[in-house]
């Protein structure tokens, strides 16, 4: 059995989590953005994607350094399959021979 | 060279089943980096005393990576309610960002339809439903294509997790054999695919740059809306001065 503050805990995280993905649909739903406005927008997917990986661009690790290296040449020419293998492929290897 | 007409080029809603089909097949290579991160989240919840019930019943629900791996690393015996309520909400804050950008590309659905599809809106469904609808020129998003990249993602993760919990200690450090890249390598397509040249992503730079002194600066997981909110003020100031 689940303990109630374990449940407790579970729905009120869910119910936060699934809040902040309607919260700005329900505010921007029903407004017609000025073209202003929406070329600002346009750039919301690049700067949040960037964001969630940027600590991997501070690594202090080489390894991880030089694979991200190899990982952003291959995603620059490649389609996302090849390039997750070569990125995995790349960091285990760098750090095995690296440390 | 296709020479299809752009207007007939876009499936819209007439095939829903093909558009979920492709949907899930372009899921699959992003499922390749959810495994991974699954299993140790499941381990490592089933290490601070989470059941078998509980994994799952947790990444069912809330479905946010990032806030649970954060909800584990935080959780105490007892627990401290505010403090991972207050953390899941700062590290998916995100969302509703995304959900703005998202909402002019759902103006076709009724918000009956909306609220339960923006359920299971992740970095990568979102990503993708928005890059396939600039591709095919839409000011909509194919909505079977997003439910079907959801489905993939969202089973992967909730049955992973599962597993996870299942084999426990078993699972060694992924991060030693690189799987961690996975995650990078996805975004890093993503974000070529927005790509318009070196000139329009000075906020991305901005984002970057930010993000990242932040993350090194600052703990906890303030660092992707520091990032994120900077490459928009920056995309703000450029659109005032052009």
């Amino acid at each position: 059995m689940i303990e109630t503050q374990t449940l407790l805990i579970i729905m009120l995280m869910a119910t936060t989590t699934y809040l902040t993905r309607v919260l700005g649909y329900l505010a921007l739903r029903q407004r017609a953005l000025s073209p202003r406005m929406r070329a600002v927008m346009e750039n919301v997917p690049g700067c949040v994607l960037i964001s969630v990986i940027a600590p991997a661009f501070v690594s202090g690790r080489p390894a991880n350094l030089l694979a991200l290296g190899i990982t952003l040449l291959a995603a620059s020419r490649l389609p996302v399959l090849p390039t997750v293998m070569i990125g995995i492929a790349s960091a285990g290897l760098l750090r095995h021979l690296l440390g | 060279m296709n020479s299809l007409p752009t207007s007939i080029a876009l499936p819209v809603e007439s095939n829903t089943q093909s558009e979920v089909i492709r949907g899930v097949r372009a899921s699959i290579p992003v499922m390749l980096g959810f495994i991974p991160f699954a299993l140790v989240l499941g381990a490592q919840a089933s290490q601070k005393g989470f059941g078998l019930l509980a994994v799952p019943l947790m990444t069912g629900l809330n479905f946010g990576g990032g806030s649970e791996f954060a909800a584990v690393r935080l959780w105490t015996s007892p627990p401290h309610v505010l403090l991972i309520v207050a953390m899941s909400f700062l590290v998916n804050c995100r969302h509703i960002l995304m959900g703005a950008a998202l909402a002019p590309y759902l103006r076709h659905l009724p918000s009956r339809r909306a609220l339960p599809a923006l359920f299971f809106m992740c970095d990568e469904s979102w990503a993708m439903a928005l890059a396939d609808a600039r591709q095919h020129c839409a000011d909509r998003i194919s909505v079977p294509y997003y439910l079907g990249v959801s489905a993939g993602l969202y089973s992967t993760w909730v049955l992973c997790t599962t597993l996870g919990a299942a084999l426990g200690p078993t699972i060694g450090d992924v991060e030693q054999y690189g799987f961690d890249m996975a995650f990078t390598a996805v975004f890093l397509v993503l974000l070529r695919g927005m790509w318009q040249g070196a000139r329009a992503s000075l906020p991305w730079l901005a984002s970057l740059i930010v993000a990242a002194l932040t993350y090194l600066l600052v703990p906890g997981a303030w660092y992707v809306a520091a990032g994120a909110c900077t490459g928009l003020l920056v995309a703000i100031v450029r659109g005032e001065l052009s």
